[in-house]
């Protein structure tokens, strides 16, 4: 049993991580329909600026957070406005898979040059600093990880839900006719959440590089679990992706210590595949636009 | 007619390739409701977009108070005072009724004047006030038709683009609809009503306009209209007056 618990407590500190990458994903495709399969990529990006910050300046991984966020807002906004934003008609949504998917590579390409494939580890000095709490271990870097995950998914949700302009979002999200209809600009709606969904991805890839290694190719195992993460929580919804992020590394967790750490990702995705057949729209999913 | 407060001089618009409006002039004279009645798909919906900006003319010109609006987008047009409730329904239906009322107020930036507004019009209306912290899909029909036009007011519009309000209600929420219609009016506000039922439509409007793929085909004053052999052949028979 305490082992369990012990998994489940890991479980759940990893999946706030993946819950923050997974917010950016959803968030994005509930405004715009756009599925941004270079999420992945982005956070390994992020990930690579940190481990230079800390590696050529020093700033500590936790702090260069602030510094990695904004710059990546800066180039999901120029993303949005170069790539993403002249997709138009009908065949939009598929057109912006392929260009998503274009920038993914690009961006793993570019890394692989300045970086090579080596894998990489951010390490501060106390990257292996354990906490005992009731007798169960937690990692340091995982609960900071964990805790500036929740920290971000609430200033995101304060923002979407207390703010003009995240009324304005959830506007667009709900009706976009009728948001344009009463003055919403959408072009800069839609440019300002996708900077802020590669801003999620951001500050989730900064403290990544801490608890993982990776390389330039890390991408693809990231967004194939990102994408069932917002599949399993219903395609636009937050919340659900939130907790699909932690159903995700709960069950990983407790698999790989109670059966075998090989089954560990291919169990989350039999969980997919049950709750799919039960309720195709996911978890939180409503057949209409939500957020 | 005085200077009218808005004009559409030969007007071309459409979608894709083909044109739905093709050379359409249309006057709206100041205070007044005018109705414009027109087969489906005749393109009644369509001079409300391009009223409002949702939809750029491909020729012709729009004035409005004297102004050429014709490029004008959605939120410079909002500006100027002129409101479309469009035809779809067109609440978020997962915010607020009180939420909504507040985006009705987007474009303003006085954060002040929106709630003042808001709460003025929670006043006014039974129905914002009992309802405000529901979410509005939870609204009935009519009730929904009612608050997207409070909220139109939040603007205090010169004037209000009304696409079919009435479509899909039953006979006492149309009244309830027909008779805010006349209140918005009484205020002074300019109206541009399209109706299904012309009868209905015409009945209480001081003007109409009948459109015909993409001109407009007669006007006159509604109950002129009401009475014109021609109008009653093609739009007030069997279907519309039912
Ligand atoms: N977004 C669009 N894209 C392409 N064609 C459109 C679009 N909207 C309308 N149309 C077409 O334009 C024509 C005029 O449409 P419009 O909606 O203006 O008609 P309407 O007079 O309002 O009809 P209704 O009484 O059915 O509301 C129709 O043939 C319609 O199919
Ligand atoms: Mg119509």
């Amino acid at each position: 049993m305490h082992q369990v618990i012990q998994a489940v407590i890991l479980g759940l500190l990893i999946g706030g991580v993946y819950a923050l990458m997974a917010s950016g994903l959803t968030l994005v495709f509930g405004i715009m329909r756009v599925i941004n399969v270079a999420q992945g990529a982005l956070v390994i990006l992020a990930a690579y600026l940190s481990y230079a910050l800390f590696s050529h300046a020093h700033v500590d991984p936790f702090l260069s957070v602030l510094i990695v966020t904004p710059a990546m807002f800066v180039l999901g906004v120029l993303v949005q406005i170069v790539f993403v934003r002249s997709l138009r008609g009908d065949d939009a949504e598929e057109l912006s898979l392929l260009v998503t998917w274009a920038l993914a590579l690009g961006i793993e390409g570019v890394l692989s040059v300045i970086f090579k494939t080596t894998y990489r580890a951010t390490s501060p000095s106390y990257a292996d600093k354990t906490l005992t709490v009731f007798g169960y271990q937690v990692q340091f870097v995982r609960l900071m990880a964990f805790v500036g995950s929740a920290a971000l998914l609430l200033v995101l949700s304060l923002l979407l839900t207390r703010t003009k302009f995240g009324r304005a979002v959830r506007a667009t999200v709900q009706n976009p006719t009728a948001a344009t209809l009463l003055g919403v600009d959408a072009n800069r709606v839609q440019t300002l959440s996708f900077g802020l969904g590669v801003s999620m991805a951001a500050a989730a890839g900064a403290v990544y590089g801490v608890i993982y290694p990776f390389n330039p190719g890390s991408h693809y195992d990231l967004i194939s679990r990102l994408l069932s993460i917002v599949v399993l929580g219903g395609l636009g919804s937050l919340g659900g992706a939130v907790v699909a992020a932690l159903v995700m590394g709960v069950t990983e967790a407790v698999v790989a210590v109670e059966w075998q750490p090989t089954w560990a990702s291919f169990s989350y995705f039999i969980v997919l595949i049950v709750v799919l057949l039960i309720r195709p729209q996911g978890i939180f999913g409503v057949r209409e636009r939500a957020l | 007619m005085a200077e009218p407060l808005l004009q559409l001089d030969g007007v071309v618009a459409g979608y894709g390739r083909g044109d739905i409006l093709r050379g359409l002039d249309l006057a709206l004279e100041d205070g007044t409701v005018t109705c414009l009645v027109g087969p489906n798909g005749a393109g009644k919906s369509t001079v409300l977009k391009v009223l409002s900006g949702l939809l750029s003319a491909r020729q012709g010109r729009v004035v409005f108070a004297g102004d050429d609006v014709t490029r004008l987008s959605p939120a410079q047009l909002l500006g100027r005072g002129i409101v479309h409730v469009a035809q779809d329904r067109s609440l978020f239906p997962l915010m607020t009724v009180w939420d909504n009322l507040l985006m009705g107020g987007h474009v303003l930036s006085d954060r002040a004047l929106v709630r003042r507004r808001a709460d003025a019009i929670a006043e006014r209306f039974e129905l914002v006030r009992e309802r405000r912290d529901e979410r509005a899909g939870e609204l009935s029909g009519g009730q929904q038709k009612l608050v997207e036009i409070a909220r139109a007011l939040m603007l205090e519009p010169k004037l209000i683009l009304l696409d079919e309000p009435t479509m899909g209600l039953d006979p006492k929420a149309r009244h309830l609809i027909f008779e805010l219609v006349g209140e918005v009016n009484e205020e002074g506000r300019t109206v541009l009503l399209v109706e299904q039922n012309a009868r209905a439509g015409l009945a209480i409007a001081h003007h109409g306009a009948v459109l015909d793929t993409g001109r407009v085909a007669l006007t006159g004053r509604g109950s002129e209209l009401l009475e014109d052999p021609r109008v009653a052949e093609l739009y007030l028979g069997g279907a519309a007056a039912a």
